[in-house]
């Protein structure tokens, strides 16, 4: 089970790390945009319903008719993939774009408020999200709300915001600093004008790049929390509670565990390198 | 080493041979230098001058050795330091020489030392040891030496910075028996350095000069610093020696045009001030409805933490009364708190007593030092200067013509309403900082050393242009700056200003010519002037 656990968010190593050539920074971006269609498309795509039986058992790859083989009762491994696909990255997308939303908000007010609404009101707030244990805690808020996949992403995304509070405030505060932001309010530009025109754009590129990086992390985590039987619900298919149930027969049919297995590895790696990708074609200005 | 290169005429310590460098910047390899040749002797003081993009810098770090692999440069023809050809040499060649030969100095002291380092250790890497480092400090005149070195570089003034750089410099890192002929590079040390700092480490390049028998390449921009203490003037224009000669030669008897135009731009404090403003001037000010008024402003800052905590009174006690349509330059070192009275006058910051009114609807608009960072990247210079026009809620076609028209006023083309700051030079983006204070008629115009960061030309046209506006619109201005010269300029009255309070304050030529407190005198002393 610890295979599969993610070690809570794995951090960007120092943005300005590795950078990715143009031409292989496009063809990764390429790549994503590829998951995403196959990831709505994928009911469209699926050859047969994920959830019936519809052919032999534990057939291998190749076999014909089922590309990825079927498991244990019968059911074909590849519509159970690309539905599980579909399942974790939208749910990645939405846990991340939601935690961008709320901790952006939280980030830019009170990077651009300062004073006791960002020292008291809400940075305390972020740090006393960050300080508890993450995983936990979305454990514990799906426990309460009960299982199921919408609460599920429901609790990954209260868990998951104030890292972004954190970056867009810090990021914030050091625009605020610059004389640009001094120059506007002479010039008479209003509190929110300053906020979304003198701001946010800066912000934009920072919030982005780390958001695409964390997609990986979030896939995991929705993975690891279906494997211990929260999130989606059998028998509908989801990559790491596929792989957890069926991990007994990895010796014999390996295939029936690793291929949602791999299909999470190979989702976090597109993921990650989506997010080398989108830091080196975006400029960070300064 | 040979005995021979401690004999007193002996060849150049540094030679530059048909030296051509191009580097890549932006994508684009542009030709920064084309086929200098230059000699440094032993014990000279060379000057080299030139505006910014002239290539001085990169011929320095030719001279180094330190030219940036990142920008790819491709070289032609030699430089020729202690017997080696920098330019084909191997690294540890490269690393003997410069332990051996060179020391540079360069412009900011806080970025050349290591943040993360105690000073005796940074000295010690050149010395071997600490009572070396000790002696070292004292020559170039560092006060308790000893407890310098356990201190770190940003617990230093930027004068102190400079020194610790020179002892580093000039340390003996060899075995220290050849006595040896050495070369300072110093890249514009003092630019970043008020004047009366800036006097002191010329004498102490100077005693280096006379006491080690240093050869001394000075990098600067300013025609005043290297006539004062250059044995020999070279002047770079793009990228070319337009003239070489004995330093006097140059400065007063040019043979190139470019050396005579750099001339000409220097402000100094006997260039004729505007005519236009010479009747206001001499009025009483008093007399004059005050836009301006400025009543025991007081603001202190709360710095360190802990025990260690205290206040620091940046600004003690001022008060100043400015006339409708007067000009007052306000004049100070680094720390005399003209910067913060300043944004105190602008609503940034707020007094900690006192009180600041102002005449006229609409508030104070300011001009910025750095004009590259008061303009918002992202925005178009057509956006920046729309904001100004927001409030009053015109179609379009109204906004864009006013903004043309704004962008005319300080000789712009409309073009430049599409660009971004980026893509504009350092006066461009002055000009579209004057546009955006100036659009709409402010009572009174607050402007922050705004042309400390550029060429003497440039500043040259951008203060004219200040005062154009200024006739035009009939507005206040405050002019705070750190030079005299521009102070006279700008200013129908001058405030002096140091450690929080004004210690002069008169009419511009009164205070230029008559100076009444011993710190104006000092200040006046330290100018790099031109004697003819």
């Amino acid at each position: 089970m610890t295979t599969l656990t993610p070690r809570w968010r794995l951090k960007p190593v120092a943005i300005g790390g590795a950078h990715l050539a143009r031409p292989v920074a496009w063809g990764v971006v390429g790549l994503l945009v590829v998951v995403t269609l196959v990831a709505l498309f994928a009911k469209t795509l699926a050859p047969y319903d994920p959830i019936q039986p519809v052919g032999a058992l534990n057939l291998p790859p190749f076999s014909p008719g089922h590309l990825l083989g079927t498991d244990g009762i019968g059911r074909d491994l590849l519509s159970r993939t690309l539905i599980g696909i579909q399942v974790s990255w939208l749910s990645a997308l939405v846990v991340v774009a939601s935690g961008l939303l709320i901790g952006g908000t939280v980030g830019l007010i009170a990077g651009a408020t300062g004073g006791w609404v960002d020292s008291w009101a809400l940075m305390r707030i972020t740090d006393l999200f960050l300080a508890l244990p993450g995983a936990l805690v979305a454990i514990a808020i799906v426990a309460a709300l009960g299982s199921g996949l919408t609460n599920t992403l429901v609790g990954v995304a209260l868990v998951w915001w104030p890292y972004y509070a954190r970056i867009v405030r810090g990021e914030v505060k050091a625009l605020a600093a610059r004389p640009h932001v001094e120059a506007a309010r002479l010039a008479k530009a209003g509190r929110t004008r300053i906020l979304t025109r003198h701001l946010l754009p800066g912000v934009v590129p920072t919030a982005v790049i780390t958001a695409s990086l964390d997609i990986g992390n979030v896939v995991l985590l929705l993975a690891a929390l279906s494997f211990l039987g929260l999130g989606q619900q059998a028998p509908a298919p989801e990559l790491g509670a596929d792989t957890a149930r069926t991990l007994s027969q990895l010796l014999s049919q390996w295939w029936v565990p690793g291929i949602p297995g791999l299909a999470v590895l190979l989702l976090t790696l597109i993921a990650n390198l989506g997010g080398d990708a989108i830091r080196s074609l975006i400029p960070v200005r300064r | 080493m040979s005995e021979a290169k401690t004999s007193p005429v002996s060849s150049p310590v540094a030679v530059v041979e048909d030296f051509s460098v191009s580097l890549v910047r932006n994508g684009v390899r542009t030709q920064v230098l084309h086929h200098v040749d230059l000699q440094i002797r032993p014990g000279e003081i060379l000057g080299l001058v030139g505006e910014s993009g002239s290539g001085k810098s990169v011929l320095a770090l030719g001279l180094l050795g330190l030219l940036p692999p990142e920008s790819h440069p491709v070289t032609e023809g030699r430089i020729t330091v202690g017997g080696v050809d920098l330019l084909h040499a191997g690294r540890d060649e490269l690393r003997r020489v410069r332990r051996e030969v060179l020391g540079a100095i360069f412009q900011d002291p806080m970025t050349s030392l290591n943040p993360t380092m105690r000073i005796g250790r940074q000295i010690g890497e050149a010395t071997g040891d600490d009572a070396e480092s000790v002696r070292l400090l004292e020559t170039v005149g560092v006060r308790d030496a000893e407890q310098r070195l356990r201190v770190y570089p940003h617990e230093l003034s930027g004068g102190l910075r400079q020194r610790v750089m020179a002892a580093i410099a000039v340390a003996d890192k060899g075995d220290g028996k050849v006595a040896r002929q050495r070369l300072i590079v110093a890249d514009e040390p003092t630019t970043a350095l008020d004047v009366t700092v800036q006097a002191q480490l010329l004498d102490l390049l100077r005693e280096l000069r006379d006491d080690f028998g240093c050869s001394v390449l000075l990098i600067t921009h300013d025609l005043g610093v290297a006539d004062q203490i250059a044995d020999r003037l070279a002047v770079l224009h793009h990228g070319e020696l337009v003239e070489v000669g004995a330093a006097a030669d140059v400065v007063r008897r040019p043979r190139h045009d470019y050396t005579r135009s750099l001339l000409a731009s220097r402000l100094t404090l006997t260039t004729p001030r505007d005519a236009r403003f010479a009747a206001e001037s001499d009025s009483d000010s008093a007399a004059t409805e005050s836009a301006v008024s400025i009543r025991g402003l007081t603001k202190t800052f709360g710095v360190g933490r802990g025990r260690r905590r205290h206040e620091i009174t940046a600004v003690d006690g001022v008060d100043l009364e400015i006339g409708a349509g007067e000009a007052l330059a306000i004049v100070g070192e680094s720390g005399s708190g003209k910067s913060t009275l300043l944004r105190m006058v602008a609503g940034l910051e707020s007094p900690t007593s006192g009180s600041v009114e102002l005449a006229g609807d609409g508030g104070p608009q300011m001009v910025f030092q750095d004009a590259g960072s008061s303009l918002t990247p992202w925005l178009s210079v057509g956006e920046t200067l729309g904001e100004r026009l927001r409030p009053l809620k015109l179609p379009r076609d109204e906004v864009r013509r006013r903004v043309t028209d704004a962008l005319a006023a300080v000789d712009l083309p409309p073009e430049v309403a599409k660009a971004r700051p980026g893509e504009l030079s350092g006066g461009q983006r002055q000009r579209v900082g004057l546009a955006r204070a100036t659009m709409i008629p402010p009572a009174v115009l607050l402007c922050d050393e705004p042309t400390s960061a550029l060429d003497a030309s440039l500043a040259k046209s951008v203060l004219a242009l200040i005062r154009d506006l200024r006739a035009r619109i009939g507005m206040t201005v405050l002019f705070v700056t750190h030079d005299l010269a521009v102070a006279r300029l700008m200013g129908d009255r001058i405030a002096v200003m140091q450690s929080g309070r004004v210690v002069e304050l008169g009419s511009a030529e009164q205070v230029v010519s008559e100076p009444r407190d011993p710190y104006t005198r000092t200040l006046l002393a330290a100018v790099p002037e031109i004697a003819s």
